[in-house]
């Protein structure tokens, strides 16, 4: 192997690992901080990348412009949803089982709509999907650049909403204890719905993403558990620093691993990585300082 | 209290409203008659420009309308999981078959009824519905699900109980060995040999084959077999894609296998373009290919020439991918159509496919080989004037069954297959077309192939 293929693979990994955050960081948000295991975000992921393959395949928009119809309505849908486990209570593992119901509505739906066949933005109506920018002999895909660059901007922004604002701290106070929080004056259903808000609205974006990047079928929201729940769980809960070193982390190492040992060895490595974290680091790579 | 009562009944409400909107908004409901009794105007009407219009019309008002108790035919299809986008084609085929059939007499002078069961898209969730249709609906007859692990388990019922078992799409031929199992899809019993054979003449019928050679393979069994072989296997099962390459010359400079739910095709395509074969040969099924393709793009990169094993071909074409290569059974163009009959099919299926929302509506390999699973079954049954399994099968293999295909003749030494009767089609100015052997391309198309691009 020379070292072309290989810087090559690793830059392939770390964009992907970007986009693999992205599609994390709502759930990690979700999970830490709403105490919710958000399955249907998989669903607002799969929605928003249907979404924008309608818009730029059979109403010729720019793939990136779909962004403004799906982040706005999947940030609706994220609050909506929270509205309603807010209304009824819902524990930890009862949002699971819900969600999980969710889900296969959700699924169930884009097979309505959509059929259960393959669906690809023609290359006509997403030049991104074939355009790259090389830098010597490393090309780096436009799509995956820019989930990249998005999941950074994200990452550090969220970080900087959670440490340095009223709503910050309002979201810190309610994921460490509700109710004393709310003796405080934190109004938790507004709170948690706006965090909800800003899950799916990250949601949408990884879908806009995806639907640039990859064919799309109602049955590959599935094949996303395994990535993003070790993408969560590598990073720790609600840590979004953690989440983003995390999608990095498992993108790059994915990478090695195929083009070193061959590609079906890469989710075996991942997942070696996930145990070993899991037994010396439970809370995530950055540790409970990374969380919220 | 209360508000625990309430939130209690919130969530129980709210599940139910989950499972029921779940069961509606899956079309495909645990069992489902495809068999419409009811004439409806969307029947096979002969495509415009074929002969036989009037002829048709006359035979259908003359034969008479089927009557007594339906003859049961039950099957699984992979109506939701992995396997539905492909599945979906199947049901459509299956689906415009019984109405054809009923609308023409139905079978044996009664009506017919397709009782058609979710599998999932799991082997052994087809192995327990297989076992029900037979046991407790007691259906007459079954047919073949899509997909091989599907079919391979449904056959293993369907060899317990001593059923005939058509199957559309099954790709391990050496794993299928029930004297009683047909297959309708004409890959022959050794694939590995003659796919990769065909493709290779193909090339080389340009006069400038490739010198060096690349494989990206995906690990699903059928796509490994015709690429390196069985290893277990004896005789001629023991080669494929690879080793006949090498034999005839080529250089073979990668050789990769990759799992069906690969999430990053990046590092796959870096070691494409690092090798840079003159040809690349990809075991692909679904939307591998364009996502390789799309890999490959994004690294600014094109291999000479490139040949897709099972591809999806809607997303294949809409990848960009002029010159790309794949081997079929049937394509909606001459030759194929010059039978008015299988014309007409053509132009009903893609009308009922487009009805049912998938995308890519062209009648090719998948939809025509669930028609020829459909059509042995029939003229088995027809053949043996018989419902008894038995004397079907025994009819099947004695005597030469049209199909879709052309006449049909199941070699029993052959675990019944019959010759492999794949065509390499190639898409040019952003279609599918048959491009070799030579008498099967379409007109005014050749193979395209150099390895300077």
């Amino acid at each position: 192997m020379n070292a072309s293929l290989l810087s090559q693979s690793i830059a392939s990994g770390i964009l992907v690992g970007g986009l693999y955050a992205l599609m994390a960081l709502g759930m990690s948000l979700n999970w830490g901080v709403l105490k919710i295991i958000n399955l249907a975000h998989f669903s607002f992921i799969l929605l928003s990348a249907y979404v924008t393959y309608q818009l730029a395949s059979v109403y010729g928009w720019d793939p990136f412009l779909a962004i403004i119809v799906t982040v706005p309505l999947f940030g609706l849908g994220g609050m909506a949803l929270q509205w309603a486990f807010e209304r009824f209570r819902i524990s930890e593992f009862e949002s699971l089982l819900l969600t999980f119901g969710l889900f296969i509505i959700f699924e169930s739906l884009a097979t309505s709509v959509w059929s259960a066949d393959f669906r690809r933005i023609d290359s006509a109506a997403n030049p991104y999907a074939s355009s790259s920018i090389t830098i010597g002999s490393i090309s780096l895909s436009i799509p995956t650049l820019s989930a990249f660059v998005l999941a950074i901007g994200i990452a550090f922004g969220t970080r900087y909403l959670l440490d340095q604002t009223h709503f910050g701290r309002a979201v810190r106070a309610l994921a460490h204890d509700r109710e004393i929080a709310g003796a405080f004056g934190v109004d938790h259903r507004k709170v948690s719905m706006q965090l909800a808000g800003l899950a799916g609205a990250y949601a949408a974006l990884a879908g806009v993403f995806i639907a640039m990047s990859s064919s799309l079928f109602p049955g590959i929201a599935v094949e996303w558990f395994g990535i993003v729940f070790s993408v969560v769980i590598l990073g720790g809960l609600g840590s979004t620093m953690g989440t983003l070193l995390a999608g990095v982390i498992i993108g790059t190492v994915g990478a090695i691993a195929t083009v070193v040992w061959g590609p079906s060895t890469a989710p075996l490595v991942v997942f070696l990585i996930l145990i070993a974290t899991l037994l010396f680091k439970p809370d995530g790579l950055l540790g409970a300082k990374g969380g919220v | 209290m209360r508000t625990t009562e309430r939130t209690r009944f919130g969530l129980v409400l709210m599940i139910v409203m989950a499972m029921i909107l779940a069961a509606c908004g899956e079309d495909s409901s645990d069992t489902t008659e495809a068999a419409d009794d009811e004439p409806t105007a969307t029947t096979a009407a002969p495509a415009d420009d074929t002969p036989s219009e009037d002829t048709t019309e006359d035979t259908t008002a003359a034969t008479e309308a089927p009557s007594g108790d339906p003859i049961v035919i039950g099957s699984t299809l992979a109506l939701t999981g992995f396997l539905s986008p492909t599945a979906a084609i199947h049901r459509v085929a299956g689906e415009l078959f019984v109405e054809q059939l009923n609308e023409s007499g139905g079978l044996l002078g009664r009506p017919v009824e397709w009782l058609v069961l979710d599998d999932e898209s799991a082997p052994d969730q087809a192995a327990a519905l297989y076992e029900r249709l037979i046991t407790e609906d007691e259906v007459d007859l079954i047919i073949g699900p899509y997909g091989t692990g599907t079919i391979t388990a449904g056959m293993a019922v369907a060899q317990r109980y001593g059923y005939v078992f058509p199957q559309h799409t099954g790709s391990l031929t050496y794993a299928f060995n029930y004297e009683c199992q047909f297959p309708a899809w004409p890959t022959g019993r050794y694939p590995n040999l003659t796919n990769p054979n065909l493709v290779y003449d193909a090339l080389e019928s340009t006069g400038t084959p490739p010198e060096t050679i690349g494989f990206v393979i995906n690990q699903f069994p059928g796509t490994v077999f015709v690429a390196e072989g069985y290893a277990d296997g004896e005789g001629d099962d023991l080669t494929g894609a690879v080793q006949i390459a090498e034999e005839r010359g080529y250089e073979v400079v990668l050789n990769v296998q990759f799992p069906s739910n690969i999430s990053d095709w990046g590092p796959i395509a870096a070691q494409v373009r690092d090798a840079d074969p003159d040809f690349l040969y990809v075991g692909a099924l679904g939307v591998d290919g364009p996502n390789l393709i799309a890999a490959m793009d994004a690294l600014d990169y094109r291999p000479a020439g490139m040949f897709f094993q099972w591809p999806a071909p809607g997303p294949l074409l809409g990848a960009n991918a002029e010159g790309a290569m794949s081997v079929t059974a049937f394509e909606a163009h001459p030759p194929f159509t010059d039978n008015a009959e299988y014309a007409a099919v053509a132009e009903a299926f893609s009308e009922a496919a487009a009805e049912a929302g998938i995308p890519y509506t062209a009648m090719e390999t998948q939809a025509s080989a669930s028609w020829a699973a459909w059509e042995i079954l029939i003229n088995g049954v027809e053949g043996a004037g018989s419902l008894d399994n038995g004397e079907i099968c025994d009819y099947l293999v004695n005597n030469e069954i049209e199909t879709i295909f052309g006449g049909v003749d199941f070699d029993a030494d052959q675990s019944n297959y019959y010759g492999d009767l794949s065509f390499v089609k190639q898409i040019q100015d952003g279609d599918w077309w048959v491009v070799y052997p030579e008498e099967f391309a379409a007109p005014g198309r050749t193979m395209q192939y150099s390895p300077e691009g």
